[in-house]
């Protein structure tokens, strides 16, 4: 059989043109609903980064004591990289250490140079991880090695010999993880309203063919032919959302976040154009789906066929 | 072309039942008037020809199909097999005559060449070809009926349904109808036509199948229409 895709468009922007305020209304709701998936998803990434950039500076830096024996050093150096959760390690004399302060203050205070008398600063280990996020347990098991007690700079103390940034992380964590969550409930949310819109500007655009649908079942048009146009019209209304939403996320991606990512320079903002693309995709497909969903929630409640 | 054996319908359990018990075979060909008073299982009968509606108890065949076993999505196949014409016409207000009669072609997917042959033929055959771009409410009640029944009939099915017919018409505009259905009734459609009519009836001489209480009180050829004699 020929299939009549000119007559299906046709019959569903009719319809649209028919009842264009509730179609409006719908089409609003998918808007501000795939706008917010947007911009969770967008804003997913851009915390991704930042985490990601804050992990790689997490380290843990082990001071030893003054005068620590050579091979006492080394011993805890190789034991540490018998450790599967360790990367590298890395020896920081107390010559290097003082040499790094110095250049490092150069710039802004010099005159603490000046004051420095002798070298009050450890020799370090600079100990990095594979996995940021077992640095609390590579933390403990070096507190249980004696070897460690035997060169640490405060043997008596061992939690001071020890600077790593494990309270940053887990509170990174907490935080992105509140934030997806919420932006989970939030979008959850918005779908359902949207469905409720587009249910209802489906339903009421049934009602307004009521009579040529009583036709079609009359003579005998089969059911997927009178579905096909109200399927449309949702797919169609979510469509234009869609597409409002990644237009107003573009004028986001081309004109705010370039001047915000100079603004916050310390932070990796930035999102590759695949990256952009996909969340495009995504809005797509999402938009596809709910309005297939919202015309075949209100089809199979108010067109019996 | 219809059988139906000990068919039942109740809407109502414990109601008294719109068809009781129907015993009905209709051949191919004949043109048969279905009668009795309102409330007697007329619709009924009708509706559940077109499976509209499903039996309580009973088997009902039309054009070879088991309606009782026939699937959901081929009902709207057996509905191709079936012209239906009503007492209020049932044409779509914002179309013309010649769109009301395309649209239903184009709903079961004829093809644009078919509808441009086959309408102005069908309209030829029920008498309207001048009044083609003419919308329903530029049409007498006859002639509004006739677009129906061109839109019925334009598919060139093998059974025509008719419930009440000329209802809403005068008794000359009726005969205009009725000569019409036996004309279609003549190029080899079955015709059933459920009515009030009763000089309708009488004169056309054809057989009556009378209804009463959802049964089947009298069934005979070149019959009449029989009640309050």
């Amino acid at each position: 059989m020929a299939i009549n895709v000119g007559y299906f468009v046709k019959e569903s922007f009719v319809s649209f043109k028919r009842n264009w305020v509730i179609s409006l209304g719908a089409i609003i709701t998918i808007y501000l609903s795939l706008l917010l998936v947007g911009v969770s998803l967008g804003s997913g990434i851009l915390l991704d980064q930042v985490v990601q950039s804050v992990e790689d500076k997490v380290s843990i830096r082990i001071f030893l004591k003054d005068g620590a024996p050579a091979e006492e050093v080394d011993a805890l150096q190789q034991q540490l990289l018998t450790n599967d959760m360790v990367d590298t390690v890395v020896y920081t004399s107390k010559e290097q250490a003082l040499e790094d302060f110095k250049e490092s203050m150069v710039q802004d205070s010099p005159e603490i140079i000046d004051q420095l008398e002798g070298n009050p600063l450890p020799a370090s280990l600079d100990v990095e991880l594979k996995d940021p996020r077992n640095v609390q347990a590579v933390v403990d098991s070096i507190k249980a090695s004696e070897t460690f007690t035997a060169v640490a700079d405060r043997p008596d103390d061992p939690e001071k010999s020890l600077k790593y940034g494990q309270q940053i992380v887990n509170q990174l964590f907490t935080v992105t993880r509140i934030i997806r969550t919420l932006s989970i409930v939030f979008v959850i949310m918005l779908a359902v309203i949207s469905l409720i819109f587009i249910n209802n500007a489906i339903r009421l655009a049934i009602y307004a063919r009521r009579k040529e649908i009583a036709i079609m079942r009359l003579v005998g048009a089969s059911n997927w032919f009178i579905r096909t146009p109200f399927l449309m019209e949702g797919v169609i209304q979510s469509l234009i959302g869609a597409l409002l939403a990644i237009g107003t996320l573009s004028l986001v991606y081309f004109y705010v976040l370039p001047s915000l990512s100079e603004m916050l320079a310390f932070l990796p903002i930035s999102l590759s154009t695949a990256d952009a693309l996909q969340v495009s995709l995504a809005l797509v497909a999402a938009g596809i789906v709910m309005g297939l969903v919202g015309a075949m929630l209100a089809l199979r409640r108010y067109l019996k066929v | 072309m219809i059988s139906m054996r000990n068919v039942s319908k109740i809407y109502v359990p414990n109601k008294p039942p719109a068809l009781d018990g129907c015993n009905v075979e209709i051949e191919q060909g004949e043109f048969v008037f279905l009668v009795g008073p309102s409330g007697s299982g007329k619709s009924t009968f009708i509706r559940l020809l077109l499976r509209e509606l499903l039996t309580t108890r009973g088997q009902i065949v039309v054009a070879g199909q088991d309606l009782v076993k026939m699937k959901n999505w081929k009902v709207p196949y057996l509905r191709r097999n079936i012209g239906c014409v009503f007492q209020d016409f049932k044409l779509l207000p914002n179309k013309t005559t010649y769109e009301n009669i395309a649209f239903a072609l184009e709903v079961i997917g004829r093809s644009k060449h078919v509808i441009r042959t086959q309408v102005p033929e069908v309209l030829r055959l029920v008498g309207l070809d001048e009044k083609m771009e003419s919308y329903p409410d530029e049409l007498s009640g006859g002639e509004q009926q006739r677009v129906s029944i061109a839109r019925a009939f334009v598919n060139r099915p093998p059974l025509l349904l008719a419930d009440e017919p000329t209802g809403n018409l005068d008794p000359a505009t009726s005969l205009g109808i009725m000569s019409l259905l036996n004309r279609i009734n003549k190029t080899g459609t079955t015709v059933l036509v459920a009515t009030h009519d009763r000089e309708m009836v009488d004169s056309m001489r054809k057989r009556v199948i009378a209804l009463e209480g959802g049964k089947v009180v009298r069934d005979q050829d070149r019959g009449v229409y029989g009640y309050g004699d």
